[in-house]
């Protein structure tokens, strides 16, 4: 993480890595590019990867080829819908959901009287929010 | 010498000017002055209003930027991501990169040519040569010239370059709508935001476009996509990839693999690089160090020197 931990783990001989044989698949686990255990992604691969699936049942545990019939959830969609409900983004949130009401309505109802508008500037700060705040939970959960 | 001379009287002859020019503005203000102080007022005046007036005239046409811009036709800003290629002394992840070479050879390269990479670059980067060869030997290239002059095919080499979807952009574009799908090699640097903005893009498209928002017909709605209509419709999709090592193939995990694979293609030197002012920096501190104690030693002589003054004995007593 921190530049120095980074310096000492790069300088210290023992902490290199050797690039395993590719070709056998499922073996590798830990990125042969980082030594050290503390990298910032691929904080212990293995269990982002199963905590992917936690919705799954039980058999969904091991990410194995053959299991991975339940419908996979993407991590991103999970905080992103978490982070726009969140206190954090509540008021881009409620902007938002204005609009599109206020437009919705517009549009439904015929008698146009202003310019016709769009919502796209408070989906802008929606997902600017959200994608702040979903950023660092996202590259903790992917490989 | 001759140019001393000339100069010397050229500057005489300047303060020659300067004197006679002194005396006439002399002359005519202590005679107008006396004259008419209202007309001189109004001189100044004048040229003082029109200095302003001009400044002014200047502003009103030059001063102010006009912002054309909304920020639709700018696009959303891409979040900053902790990319691991982007820390000071780490590398690429290397099974990233594979994983986002199968991503790119999965999806992208139906559309997207990758122009600039040979095969032999993978060699050691995401592959084995073994690989590396085979994959080569999948597609076909022009050999050289037979004894009758016929150009034949030949399975490709670990020296071909991978191979483009489309012969030329004209067939691209016809392909795609009018929409030329751009090479992916130098991308992450030809894009603002980088990778950040490559990733951004791939996962950026809503389930449908906010309220309001109007899309032309044939574009897709993304935000991040200047303008935000884009001929690239959604391409990455849960589980469209089966990853070799048991990665989870969701969609950020493959739009994650597949920018930092885009990342090396860019700059596949970066390793080396890094690598490199990792030397530099080494030889540079030692080098600094040895000269602090030469220094040190060359200086000791003068630093630790002591004089000493004996003020002369005076004869006799006073
Ligand atoms: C069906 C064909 C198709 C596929 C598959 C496809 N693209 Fe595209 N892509 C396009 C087209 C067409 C454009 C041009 C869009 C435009 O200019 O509006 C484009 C544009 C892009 C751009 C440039 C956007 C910009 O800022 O100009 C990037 C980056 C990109 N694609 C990445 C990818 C990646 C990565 C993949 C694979 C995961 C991929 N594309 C798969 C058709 C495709």
């Amino acid at each position: 993480m921190g530049f120095f931990t980074d310096l000492w783990e790069s300088a210290t001989p023992w902490s290199s890595a050797e690039a395993e044989a590719v070709s056998g698949g499922t073996g590798t686990d830990s990125t042969p590019a980082q030594g050290g255990e503390a990298g910032e992604g691929e904080a212990a691969d293995k269990n982002a990867s199963t905590s992917d699936n936690k919705d799954g049942d039980d058999d969904a545990e091991e990410p194995e080829e053959e299991e991975e019939e339940e419908e996979l959830e993407d991590p991103q969609e999970k905080f992103q819908e978490e982070c726009k409900e969140s206190k954090q983004c509540s008021g881009p949130k409620h902007h938002f959901d204005e609009c599109v009401e206020r437009v919705t309505g517009a549009s439904e109802s015929e008698d146009k009287k202003g310019p016709s508008e769009d919502c796209v500037e408070e989906f802008f700060h929606l997902a600017h929010c959200a994608n702040e705040c979903a950023a660092p939970k996202l590259w903790a959960a992917l490989k | 010498m001759l140019a001393r001379s000339s100069c010397l009287r050229a500057a005489g002859a300047v303060r020659n000017g300067a004197v006679t020019v002194s005396k006439r503005a002399a002359s005519t203000s202590t005679t107008e002055a006396a004259a008419s102080p209202f007309r001189l007022n109004l001189a100044g005046g004048a040229a003082t209003a029109v200095a302003i007036g001009s400044a002014a005239w200047y502003y009103h046409l030059y001063g102010p930027t006009a912002h054309a811009m909304t920020p639709a036709e700018e696009g959303l800003h891409p979040t900053k991501y902790p990319w691991v290629h982007s820390e000071y002394l780490k590398t690429f992840d290397h099974q990233a990169l594979r994983r986002g070479f199968q991503v790119y050879r999965e999806v992208c390269s139906s559309c997207h040519s990758l122009s600039r990479i040979p095969y032999r670059s993978l060699v050691g980067v995401t592959h084995t040569v073994d690989e590396a060869k085979a994959m080569a030997e999948e597609n076909e290239y022009d050999s050289e010239p037979n004894d009758q002059g016929d150009i034949e095919k030949r399975p490709g080499k670990l020296s071909d370059y991978l191979p483009s979807p489309y012969t030329n952009d004209e067939a691209a574009r016809a392909a795609n709508n009018g929409a030329l799908p751009p090479d992916l090699s130098l991308i992450v640097k030809a894009r603002h935001g980088g990778c950040d903005y490559i990733f951004s893009l791939l996962t950026g498209y809503p389930e449908e476009p906010p309220a309001g928002a109007v899309v032309q017909e044939g574009l897709n709605f993304n935000p991040y996509f200047p303008g935000t209509g884009i001929a690239m419709a959604r391409v990455l999709y849960n589980e469209l990839v089966e990853y070799e090592d048991g990665t989870p193939a969701t969609t950020s995990q493959m739009a994650k693999d597949v920018t930092e694979f885009l990342n090396w293609a860019a700059e596949p030197e970066m390793d080396q690089r890094k690598k490199m002012g990792m030397k530099v920096i080494i030889i540079g501190s030692a080098l600094f160090a040895l000269s602090v104690w030469v220094k040190r030693y060359k200086w000791s002589p003068i630093k630790t020197r002591k004089i000493a003054y004996n003020p002369p004995q005076m004869g006799g007593k006073h």
